[in-house]
């Protein structure tokens, strides 16, 4: 055990000076945040965004992605019928990707538009990611080779997934450090690259970049942002100006500076949020429906914004089934396929449809083998698991990866088996968050000459492009 | 490097003080630029620039000009009078500013009397690799929440442009150490850190609540709080206001409680699925005993605390009648043994439901629970020395506290355990699901293998399952990590979110010892937290101290000093007066839906670093651009400066006809700023209004440039409307960053 560790300390030593060395330990400069250079944007620079949907709790994807040839299903059914938690083969929707060499596999029967888009070849299916120090097999595993810190812990999962950094607590996200690297792309924008309609956490973080946090629709975007009670009488106008004067004093203080630098950022774009476009499509009054409308609203704002790069994060809760899992991911994976379905329309409505690229993440998959059994039946944090890649630029209808045991980007579903990392199905991811971010990254402008930066670990990994974006 | 072996060095070293001494020191320069209990760091006699030697190598002990960058130095502090024994090294924090206004910390490495001037103590830290070349910078050491004055340094080379403080003088060597004037300590001036205290151990000041602590004093205060309250019939009460009155019931509401209106399905329909299915009767008893219970201020703050530690969320518990239970269990054991709130919250019903532990048996095991408690309830996953930083390896990396076969073999111990339903449940109602009696056991569902738990503990196969229980949660009590984790956990709650390592080992010590060798005290933690020098004292001048106010003491802060009561025109019969409660309509829209947290990880992630530092900030999970400007939404609403209405949290009328109103409140919150009116009449400059509102919301803590601008403000209205002059003047200090920050 301590021998592991060792080694698992010794290879994090250098991923961790590197990062160091880039976030430079420093505390807020005065104000440094805020300056905002008024530069025009330079027309040739075409607008493309990211959109991150984080599938929160650690989504099953073995029930999202199921084999359905008959070897395969036969080995899913083996783990899963008896505790009634297989999906019966007669309602998978059927994908064949060629990468899959003729093998029939089956999408959640809740995910028709999903799999309508994946006919369209507009979706793809990034297999078996998860956080990795560097690609590992089973026995290395089980012999303590070099692991993410706190496997199969909630937080400590969603942090490396947000980060893509598995040796230690980054205190960065890979779209923050994405944004800090491709500002130079937005030049004279008037709100930050970055929006969360979800909250703050640290995917939007980065060395240079704040997010922008918006409340979701229905709240029209000229309000999410507003500043009530204020009259236009001499006295009324004096109080705002002291309001904004006091929001300059004592920046010393850490912690009154940042509240006031996430204020003044309030500010800012409340007078830049002056208005609230009309999407084509009507999005599902959902809690991801609401969030993508947001999203697909700034959107349409982005010539007024003058943004050329945009990153979002909107995320969707309740993956967490530890029990009751047949009933809540169906209905969680139903909203996730009507919201996804209005959102893609929506970028097709705009024109945009490839210049955006819409992509799940999640806490981990979860154990092969349930937990209980009957309408209880749930499962256990895992590790590896599938992910959607949706969009115009995307290679769509395929499987992509990197080889697991069994050489194909698919995991083998045997419990204890090749790619379990122990007995109850956590299977060992064969592609490594850096990997999936860095071909989305790519994709988005990153410069190859910064992928070390933004991807402190990349060298671990034999590439950084799964080659299921289009070059843009 | 030990202190004695040091000594004859450092005698040289002192030798060279002389060059910086000169006779009849008058520290009163000092005194006028910097509070009396804050650090002084030794400059040159004749400038600022700091007296910095090498401690290490060759030139050991010789003065430094320039500083090497990356170098080891060693710089000297005085004015730590009354500085604890155990008080070393990680009582202190220092940083260096760059010209461009960046500021690196730095680690303090090793701090320790110097022995010619025992008044005077040597500091050495090393400066960071990233502050690099930078010149002439600016040094500061931060002691108890106290910022120094700043001093010179130059790093890499002499000169550059950086301005020193405004006021800033020499602060030379010292040859006596230096005695304040005691006359001075008495009276008003500590009047900040009592506005601090009643912040940190209640939901605010009231003029009541200030009162008695100033004749009580502090201790005395406490150890009232922490008494055990009877009831009439002798019985222990744990809170002022009565529990909400609604018991368990079905799990799937019955027609009439579903909270759907139909034609044969009369109003109160609504009521009742709002009062039984939903956290609303809990959130309105919560705010009226963080308003108005005054003798059970400090149980309401703690386990409001302990609630976002142990956190079960209302979603999947569903009914308040569940939830109400489970925090009494907290209520309870906030002044007990923390041992026993463990065992307590591990046998709870809510909880059980909330991470799977009713639903894990031999036969399928669930391992949620064991995770979590290990992980949020007790160790943590890092090993933590004593005083809460991480344990490091030889290669400086952070060591796990525990593995998946740990979590694996604790999963077994929590199998078998599930809703007491049977005959000899007390409290068991058919149909029902039992959330007030603790959990029961299905042997036949345990795991009763042998199982390896922390330090090697082996519970043999065979036992019975409590004994396993029992063992393991001994197991889980007894592991280092513990002190220091809880701890941590509930200073930040409470006083602030980055203490020092010295301050959390002095609590942890009270943790693992109360004194008396019982472990887990949380009375004696929580007495060491409140009373502990870097919770008290004057207004702190260190800037890295405090924490942001979460969204329930937001609106606590707001309104407790300011006599909230029922809103005008409010049937008095509910209410007597006195708000209702309905505050969390004011708390949800800033992301602190109450009780209802989003997941096990509360409204905010503990580990929270402020973006763009390196400083924890819990709260700022929740402090976003999209909820920064919804607190002075809410501070306009509840005293709109530009109107002359009443103002507060609107009374919301009950459920009338087919719309549904989850926000019913029967009487309404405002609060009564009259009190201050009647300064801003008395003395029309608005400083004394000013005075007081800094006084009662800031500790004192208001910066001149603040006070300008509130004046000014106050000066733009006219005189003769007194009501919108005050509520001016609270709106700016309410909205103010420097308000958002409990420091």
């Amino acid at each position: 055990m301590k021998k592991d560790r060792r080694e698992f300390i010794k290879s994090s030593c250098k991923a961790l000076s590197m990062v160091a060395a880039a976030t430079q330990l420093r505390h807020f400069g005065a104000m440094s945040v805020l300056a905002q250079k008024a530069v025009e944007a330079s027309p040739e620079v075409e607008y493309k965004a990211l959109v991150c949907v984080f599938l929160e709790g650690g989504n099953d994807s073995n029930n999202v992605v199921v084999p359905n040839y008959t070897e395969g299903y036969a080995q899913y059914s083996a783990a899963r019928s008896a505790q009634g938690l297989a999906i019966p083969q007669a309602n998978l929707l059927p994908v064949t990707p060629p990468a899959m060499q003729g093998q029939v596999y089956g999408l959640h029967p809740a995910l028709t538009d999903i799999r309508n888009l994946w006919n369209d070849g507009k979706v793809a299916v990034a297999c078996n990611v998860g956080p990795l120090v560097r690609p590992i097999t089973r026995a290395e595993y089980q012999s303590g080779a070099p692991r993410p810190y706190q496997l199969f812990s909630h937080s400590d999962q969603v942090e490396q997934f947000r980060t893509a950094i598995s040796t230690f607590k980054s205190p960065t996200g890979w779209g923050g450090r994405l944004a800090d690297r491709t500002a130079i792309l937005n030049q004279g924008a008037a709100i930050s690259m970055i929006t969360s309609i979800a909250g703050t956490n640290v995917f939007n973080v980065g060395v240079n970049s704040q997010p922008l946090i918006v409340t979701p629709a229905p709240t029209p975007l000229n309000q999410v942002l507003t500043l009530t009670g204020y009259g236009t009488a001499a006295d009324e106008l004096a109080r705002r100006a002291a309001l904004d004067q006091i929001r300059t004093r004592d920046l010393d203080k850490t912690m009154v500076q940042a509240t006031s630098v996430l204020t003044q950022q309030a500010v800012n774009v409340s007078v830049q949020l002056s208005q609230n476009p009309v999407l084509t499509v009507t999005f599902p009054n959902t809690t991801l429906g609401n969030q993508l409308a947001q999203v697909a609203k700034l959107m349409k704002f982005r010539t007024q914004l003058n943004l050329s790069r945009q990153i979002f994060f909107v995320r969707l809760t309740g993956f967490d089934t530890h029990t009751g899992q047949l009933n809540n991911q169906n209905n969680l994976l139903i909203q996730l396929n009507a919201a996804l379905k209005a959102f893609y329309d929506e970028t097709v409505a705009q024109g945009i449809s490839s210049q955006v690229t819409t992509f799940t993440m999640s806490d981990f998959n979860r154990t092969f083998n349930p937990a209980g059994s009957g309408s209880n039946v749930g499962t256990d944090h895992a590790w590896g698991s599938h992910h959607f890649v949706m969009g115009g630029a995307v290679r769509g209808g395929d499987f992509y990866g990197r080889p697991t045991a069994n050489g194909t980007f698919f995991p083998t579903l045997v419990t204890s088996g090749p790619d379990d990392a122990d007995t109850r199905g956590r299977f060992i991811p064969s592609t490594s968050v850096e990997q999936y971010a860095g071909t989305l990254s790519k994709w988005y402008g990153l410069p190859d000459s910064d992928i070390p930066i933004a991807f402190p670990n990349s060298a671990n990994f034999p590439t950084m492009d799964l080659g299921f974006m289009n070059p843009g | 490097m030990s202190v004695l072996s040091s000594a004859p060095r450092r005698l040289r070293l002192l030798s060279l003080f002389g060059a910086f001494l000169f006779l009849a020191f008058n520290f009163s320069f000092v005194r006028a630029a910097l509070p009396e209990d804050a650090p002084i760091v030794i400059s040159e006699s004749n400038s600022t620039r700091a007296v910095v030697t090498d401690p290490t190598g060759k030139r050991s002990g010789s003065p430094l000009r320039v500083i090497p960058v990356g170098a080891r130095v060693t710089v000297y502090v005085t004015n730590l009078p009354d500085l604890l024994k155990a008080e070393g090294a990680t009582a202190f924090r220092a940083d260096v500013q760059d010209v461009n206004g960046y500021r690196y910390p730095l680690e303090v490495l090793s701090f320790a009397p110097t022995a010619e001037r025992p008044w005077v103590y040597s500091l050495s830290f090393r400066l960071h690799d990233a502050l690099g070349d930078v010149g002439d910078a600016l040094l500061r050491v931060t002691w108890r929440g106290m910022s120094s004055n700043r001093v010179r340094i130059s790093v890499g080379h002499e000169g550059g442009k950086i301005q020193d403080d405004e006021g800033s003088t020499p602060t030379p060597m010292p040859d006596h150490a230096i005695v304040h004037n005691q006359s001075e300590a008495v009276g008003l001036p500590w009047s900040g850190d009592r506005v601090r205290f009643m912040m940190q151990a209640g939901f605010g000041p009231t003029a009541a609540f200030e009162l008695r602590v100033r004749r009580l004093g502090f201790s005395t205060w406490l150890e009232d709080q922490l008494e055990q309250k009877l009831d009439l019939g002798g019985i222990p009460r744990y809170s002022t206001y009565k529990y909400p009155p609604f018991a368990p019931t079905v799990t799937v509401p019955p027609v009439d409680c579903n909270g759907i209106l139909s034609a044969t399905d009369p109003e109160p329909d609504l009521v009742c699925f709002r009062n039984r299915y939903s956290m609303f009767p809990i959130q309105n008893w919560f705010y009226r005993e963080a308003l108005y219970s005054e003798d059970q201020q400090l149980r309401r703050r703690v386990s409001w605390a302990l609630s976002q530690i142990f956190v079960v969320g209302g979603r999947e518990t569903e009914q308040s009648g569940r939830m109400i239970e489970y925090i009494k269990i907290l209520d309870q054991h906030a002044f007990g043994n923390f041992r026993f709130l463990l065992r307590d919250v591990t046998l709870s019903p809510a909880m059980g439901n909330y991470l799977d532990m009713a639903r894990s048996t031999q036969q399928n095991p669930n391992e949620n629970y064991a995770r979590e408690i290990l992980q949020l309830f007790s160790v943590g996953v890092d090993m933590l020395n004593q005083d809460g930083t991480p344990q490091l390896n030889e290669q400086g990396n952070r060591i796990p506290s525990y593995s998946q076969e740990t979590v694996n073999n604790f999963t077994k111990v929590f199998t078998g355990w599930t809703f007491c339903n049977g005959p000899e449940c007390p409290n068991r109602v058919n149909g029902v699901l039992n959330y007030i009696d603790p959990m029961a056991v299905n042997p036949a569902n345990h795991d009763n293998s042998q199982k390896v738990l922390f330090n090697g503990t082996v519970l043999p196969a065979g036992q019975t399952p409590a004994q396993d229980l029992n063992q393991a949660l001994d197991n889980i009590f007894y592991h280092p990590n513990v002190g220091p984790f809880i701890s941590k956990l509930l200073i930040q709650q409470m006083v602030t979110s980055n203490p020092t390592p010295a301050y959390v080992g002095r609590v942890a010590r009270i943790f693992n010892n109360n004194g008396s060798g019982v472990r887990g005290d949380l009375k004696a933690v929580i007495k060491a937290i409140l009373m502990d020098p870097e919770a008290r004292g004057n207004v702190k001048t260190d800037p890295d101290y405090g924490h942001l106010r979460e969204p329930a003491l937001f609106i606590t802060n707001i309104t407790r000093p300011f006599n909230p009561i029922a809103n005008t025109g409010t049937p008095a019969a509910d209410c007597l007066g006195l708000s209702d409660g309905v505050l969390n309509i004011a708390s949800q829209p800033l992301d602190q839906d109450a009780f209802n947290p989003p997941s096990v990880f509360n409204y905010y992630p503990m580990d929270y670093i402020i973006p763009g530092t390196n400083l924890a900030g819990p709260e700022f999970g929740i402090f976003s651009t999209g909820t920064a400007l919804k607190r002075p939404n809410l501070v306009n609403q509840i005293a709109p400066p530009n109107s002359t209405v009443v103002g507060g949290i609107p009374i919301v009328a009950p459920f009338t006809g087919q719309t549904s109103n989850p926000n019913y409140a029967p009487c309404g919150t405002r609060i009564d700023l009259s009190r201050f009116q009647n300064l801003v009449v008395a003395d029309p400059t608005g400083a004394t209004l000013i005075d007081a509102l800094d006084r009662e919301m800031l500790g004192g803590s208001m910066s001149p440039g603040m006070r300008s601008d509130i004046a000014t403000a106050i000066q733009a209205v006219a005189s003769s409307n007194p009501l919108k002059r005050t509520r001016t003047a609270f709106y700016l200090v309410a909205t103010s960053p420097q308000f958002q920050v409990q420091r």
